[in-house]
């Protein structure tokens, strides 16, 4: 096996502790349609040992309700059933001390969202922006949040499913993996510019380009991991080091914290210099903004 | 630039992203961050040999209506189609942290501070999502944006205004649907897919994106009205979007969990009877639905005047 592209449902056995996958239950929440949402799975494994929930994507699925949702496509009914993995997570939790709360491990293969008529006269928008919002607070609640890309993490679909993890990781570029807005082709034919000016100037700018490693030197994968058989313990690794990461900061890991590992890398270091802009233009009128200053 | 005064008549969907900021805010309290002056260009455009420009197609800063602080963040479509990359991005994101900062200190100096003294973001979308330029780096401060908001939760209401010529597509639809609440004007579109996209993808018979009224009615801002996933819909004039943030500001920051159509477990199910929805009628048209939440006559509402329409109109209910 060289590539796991379109094997999401092979990968939870690879990553995860092998046969404890148990689908469709997350806590307390069963999910007991079996025609709901066919595209996204969802359910609980261990990893290590330790209980954690698991969401990918089943590229075979077919929605014979919503025609565009088929290999790994995330759909409207898609969307929101990782979103409702995401809470019933939460909820199981509720009780439980944060640095204590289980992982949610995210495996990532989906090539986009539902790009149809019905989809927009009902707003896909707003499930792909409810699956993000369930996991940004899952991820501040304590639950450390790893994504692992076997496959495809295209555009819109990678971050709705992935970019909102703790820590990010991914299958090298042998295995097939893609990480792209766009590939490079269409990028030159868009913006209008060839493909060579294009290859060459990826060399030194990685902002354009597709692939797991541009994205790591902008800080927006953690590591590139080398073999299949290395995922599991990459995943329970970066488990216990987003735990300790964040029982320090709640801006070390995450959007936050790939931020910082962009700068670090090289990749994006003009990002904190405009923000730090910001923060000392505002200070300097900051008073005039405080109650009874009018 | 005009003058303030005369903005607040203007057409929202004529001005540019500094007019609408400048507008929004009570007269001469703007002051912008990382603006012309700061010159902070996008080095990826450069690089390209792309043409810059001076605020890279974000207006960002921090005015006042009455008494309450309002940021601002306003994008212009007229640079690359107000596409955002990585200076722009962390434009946005400097101001939400910016404002959530505030509002903490706030909480914390001035416990007693009243409602219209703390802080509100309000977001001018025209935009189509990520600029392919530096297309990496935008998809990354798309994820940055939407983190902030779960930040901003509870603490600095985030309101949406979408009434450009562009509207609000790509990963910023999604962005802009997270938001605590929406205002568009008629001339506001919002969704995922623009329509060329979905024409390529699904053919001219079932979507021909040079159907201007096709496009109006399936991401315009009454369709959006209908659907609930727009909280208010406005005259296209700077001052009426103003005058919606205005009421706003006023408003505890808990009065805006209610106005959220996405965010919680229960948003999720009560989303969920959309999608049923949608999967039973499978509407060929906007119209379809428009007809299904109780307007008999989706034509004859899609073209009566906004005042009428909103007097008239029956909005889905889940």
């Amino acid at each position: 096996m060289d590539t796991l592209l379109g094997q999401g449902r092979a990968a939870i056995d690879l990553i995860c502790d092998p046969q404890t996958f148990n689908e469709n239950t997350v806590g307390a929440k069963t999910f007991d349609d079996p025609d709901f949402g066919p595209g996204a799975v969802v359910g609980t494994a261990k990893l290590e040992g330790e209980t954690v929930t698991v969401i990918a994507s089943d590229a075979d699925a077919f929605n014979e309700k919503f025609p565009v949702v088929y290999a790994g496509i995330i759909g409207m009914e898609e969307g929101y059933k990782m979103a409702q993995a995401v809470y019933a997570t939460l909820e199981a939790d509720k009780a439980v001390a944060k640095a204590n709360k289980r992982p949610i491990v995210l495996i990532v293969d989906t090539p986009g969202n539902g790009p149809g008529k019905v989809e927009e006269i009902f707003g896909m928008n707003k499930a792909t922006g409810a699956y993000q919002l369930a996991l940004a607070e899952a991820r501040l609640a304590g639950h450390p949040i790893v994504a692992m890309v076997i496959g495809r993490a295209i555009s819109g679909a990678f971050l709705c499913h992935g970019l909102q993890a703790d820590h990010i990781l991914s299958l090298d570029s042998d295995f097939g993996t893609m990480i792209h807005v766009m590939p490079l082709t269409s990028i030159s034919r868009i913006i209008k510019k060839d493909m060579e000016t294009l290859e060459k100037l990826a060399e030194g700018n990685p902002v354009f380009a597709a692939g797991p490693r541009f994205f790591s030197k902008l800080g927006g994968v953690e590591e590139i991991v080398t073999k299949i058989e290395d995922m599991h313990a990459a995943v329970a690794r970066h488990v216990a080091l987003v735990r300790a990461a964040k029982s320090q900061s709640d801006e070390a890991t995450g959007p936050v914290g790939r931020g910082a590992l962009g700068a670090e890398r090289g990749g994006r270091v003009v990002r904190p210099e405009v923000i730090k802009l910001v923060e000392g233009q505002f200070a300097a009128v900051a008073s005039a903004y405080l109650p009874g200053a009018h | 630039m005009s003058k303030w005064s005369t903005l607040q008549d203007r057409s929202f969907l004529e001005s540019n992203a500094r007019e609408r900021a400048i507008g929004i805010v009570d007269e001469g309290t703007f002051t912008e961050f990382a603006g012309p002056l700061d010159r902070r260009t996008s080095p990826h455009l450069e690089t390209l040999g792309e043409a810059v420009e001076f605020d890279d197609g974000i207006v960002t800063g921090v005015g006042k209506i009455g008494k309450t602080p309002v940021f601002v963040i306003s994008q212009e479509g007229r640079f690359i189609g107000g596409s955002v990359g990585e200076v722009g991005g962390a434009k946005m994101v400097a101001t939400l942290k910016t404002a959530i900062a505030l509002a903490d200190r706030i909480a914390k100096e001035f416990p007693k501070a009243a409602d219209d003294e703390k802080p509100v973001v309000a977001i001018s979308f025209e935009t189509g999502g990520v600029r392919l330029h530096e297309a990496n780096a935008g998809l990354l401060a798309h994820a940055e944006v939407m983190d902030q908001f779960q930040r901003a939760r509870g603490k600095v209401p985030v309101i949406t205004l979408i009434g450009s010529k562009v509207g609000c597509f790509g990963g910023m639809g999604f962005v802009a649907a997270a938001t605590d609440a929406i205002v568009m004007s008629e001339f506001g579109r919002l969704g995922l897919t623009g329509p060329e996209v979905i024409e390529q993808e699904m053919g001219k018979d079932e979507f021909d994106s040079a159907d201007r009224a096709l496009v109006y009615r399936t991401t315009g801002g009454r369709h959006k009205y209908v659907m609930g996933d727009c909280n208010f819909i406005v005259a296209d004039t700077v001052g009426a979007f103003r005058a919606q943030v205005a009421e706003l500001a006023k408003l505890p920051v808990s009065a805006f969990e209610a106005m959220r159509r996405i965010g919680s477990a229960a948003l999720v199910e009560k989303q969920l009877k959309g999608v049923a929805l949608a999967a039973e009628m499978q509407p060929k048209d906007a119209r379809d639905v428009w007809k299904h939440a109780g307007n008999a006559d989706p034509v004859a509402l899609a073209n009566v005047p906004l005042d009428a329409f909103k007097a008239t109109v029956k909005r889905l209910a889940l």
